[in-house]
């Protein structure tokens, strides 16, 4: 039976998470993991969770797991939009970890895990990050999470901000914004953020068209994936930028102008892609799209 | 530490030429089993990595003023296991630490049994290869009690110890150090005992401990008396390290030591021993070391690809050119 507290099915989940590391695991990773887990269920002692979690890595190494099409389709039913893809085995095994804390008592979960948070190491921070999306409470972990995102270390911005559904769930809109910003800043593929599309808003579009100006000022080059963000903010206002980046010699930066003119609603902006009937076709049959601008991005 | 030297303006100019003993040392991989990072700038990890550095040891230590409170402690130990662990790894160089309580700072009593409480938390952690550093400064009893109760520490974690041995008094202080390690019940082959000299190597090495020694201008060992120490006792159990931190030091101390004892006929073994595998093989009895991941630090794949998305692994740092007065 799945605990209120958990805004999904957490039995599930954590069965699920257990075959996918006992997959993955040799024999002795797995006697290991089984032999906390039952010693853990029988004293509850605080301590030894956390020395688990610190210690999952020595038993279980760091390679990177495998996951059937099987478990994938039951994970993602489970839980749409969390990702495991890509995680090494001591990550899945630190998450799974933490879904076995009792939830019994608010207070007392919540300051194991505020002390998990204050002495980690760099890969138990991005495993308590990306744990986010599984924890209990989630609206207790907002101001957490905006702490994480000012962090200067690449693999913990990574966890929050990348294939994370926990962000453009939970973040109020200033906080949103400062992650996409940061994600821009830190050099991040834009298209990882999940619910990027879904999360735009017309004061993070204002915020990334000052941020342009200060870049051509600068003679630097922007993302041609952060125009995205204004397909339903595009008007007057920043017509002219959009146009800017349609006369562009780089051709992602004119597909990018092209894709915003197709998805907004501002005629004008219609008109212009009009005038290039080759490149509105090659949108229309989906041989450009953002997907495959993020592919020639990141190659 | 300065006015020994008359400066000229000669000694003020930049370096605009790649040094010369970088020559002799090229291909050679090297690990400096203590250095204090977090006092250092990015153009020193850069330098590191140019000068073959694949990895290094950061022991825990005092920050050239005494502390008021436990969470600037907490908070200087996560970040030797977080922010400093990243910086690094920007250069290619794989960054382990020790952790402890320094002899200083034991000295404020209330304090240290603070710090006492928070160790357990950290010993254990990935990437920390021991306890240290840590010793005796004054020689006073509270040094002696915290050193003790950190050996009891390293023992029940089965982590190496890395000995802080003192300025003043230093060959008793090293004495005792050692003395009392054995007290304890630990074996000399989990005790690294550093800033060596002369004066202090041929017992550590008797006794079968391992003997660091630390290059460091004026204060510690000159690297010319480093190559006259391994031409008579030879290289086993012993190991060069930097501990360049905010004072006058040098983070390049491993690499131009090996050039010098090279240039000095010492053979290239003997000075892989010295420079590298010896301090390795040291703090790798703390199980948590692998040399495997030197080279996963050094071959940073900038976006790793899966299944389409681009997966960020915390790319390297771009190279800026020092030689011009253009910023971009």
């Amino acid at each position: 039976m799945s605990v209120a507290e958990y805004v999904y099915d957490q039995d599930k989940v954590s069965t699920l998470l257990s075959t996918i590391i006992r997959n993955n695991g040799n024999e002795k990773a797995n006697a290991w993991l089984q032999q906390r887990l039952q010693l853990h269920q029988q004293t509850g002692a605080i301590p030894q969770f956390n020395q688990t979690f610190t210690a999952i890595p020595r038993f279980t190494g760091k390679e990177r797991i495998r996951i059937s099409t099987t478990e994938d389709e039951q994970l993602q039913a489970l839980l749409p939009s969390f990702f495991v893809h890509g995680w090494t085995l001591d990550r899945l095994a630190r998450v799974w970890w933490l879904l076995q804390l009792p939830v019994a008592n608010k207070s007392a979960y919540l300051e194991v895990l505020e002390n998990l948070f204050n002495s980690a190491e760099m890969n138990e921070l991005a495993a308590l990050y990306s744990a986010l999306p599984l924890l209990p409470w989630p609206e207790e972990w907002i101001a957490r999470t905006s702490e994480g995102i000012r962090s200067n270390i690449g693999i913990v911005q990574e966890a929050i901000m990348l294939h994370n559904p926990y962000p453009a769930k939970y973040l109020p809109e200033p906080a949103w914004n400062q992650l996409v910003m940061k994600a821009i800043f830190t050099d991040k593929p834009l298209h990882g953020i999940t619910g990027l599309d879904e999360r735009a808003n017309a004061a993070l579009a204002g915020i990334l068209v000052d941020f342009a100006h200060e870049r051509w000022a600068a003679g630097r080059t922007l993302d041609p994936m952060q125009w995205r963000i204004l397909v339903n903010f595009v008007g007057e206002g920043n017509f002219a930028d959009i146009t800017r980046i349609w006369h562009s010699l780089n051709s992602t930066e004119k597909e990018a102008a092209a894709l915003v003119c197709a998805q907004c609603q501002y005629e004008p902006a219609k008109a212009l892609l009009a005038t290039d009937p080759a490149l509105q076709a090659e949108i229309q049959a989906g041989s450009i799209s953002w997907d495959t601008l993020a592919q020639k991005i990141t190659k | 530490m300065c006015g020994i030297h008359d400066l000229t303006e000669k000694d003020l100019q930049p370096l605009t030429y790649s040094p010369a003993y970088l020559n002799k040392i090229k291909g050679m991989r090297f690990f400096d089993p203590h250095v204090h990072m977090t006092a250092r700038t990015t153009d020193d990890y850069q330098a590191m990595a140019d000068a073959g550095v694949v990895a290094l040891i950061e022991p825990a230590f005092w920050l050239g003023q005494p502390r008021t409170g436990v969470d600037t402690f907490r908070d200087y130990f996560s970040s030797l296991l977080g922010w400093e662990r990243f910086r690094a790894s920007q250069f290619g160089i794989k960054h382990y630490c020790t952790i402890g309580l320094n002899s200083k700072e034991a000295n404020n009593e209330k304090l240290a049994e603070a710090v006492m409480e928070i160790l357990p938390q950290f010993i254990y952690k990935e990437g920390v290869v021991g306890v240290g550093e840590i010793g005796f400064d004054d020689q006073t009893p509270l040094e002696e009690k915290y050193y003790r109760a950190q050996l009891e520490l390293a023992k029940e974690a089965g982590l190496p110890v890395q000995i802080h041995t003192p300025h003043r008094d230093k060959k008793k202080g090293t004495q005792r150090s050692m003395d009392i390690a054995l007290e304890h019940g630990l074996e000399p082959h989990m005790i690294i005992v550093d800033h060596n000299n002369e004066e202090t190597v041929k017992e550590v090495l008797d006794r079968g401990f391992w003997a660091a020694f630390t290059i460091y201008p004026f204060t510690k060992m000159g690297n010319e008396r480093m190559v006259a120490v391994v031409k008579q006792y030879g290289s086993e159990r012993i190991m060069v390290n930097s501990a360049a931190d905010w004072g006058i030091s040098d983070p390049l101390a491993v690499p131009k030591t090996a050039a010098l004892m090279h240039e000095s006929g010492i053979d290239l073994n003997d000075i892989h021993l010295v420079t590298y595998t010896n301090a390795v093989k040291a703090f790798a009895q703390s199980g948590q070391i692998n040399e495997a991941d030197f080279d996963v630090a050094a071959n940073i794949d900038q976006s790793e690809k899966f299944n389409g998305s681009s997966i960020l692994r915390g790319g390297q740092q771009p190279r800026i050119d020092k030689n011009t007065t253009i910023i971009r």
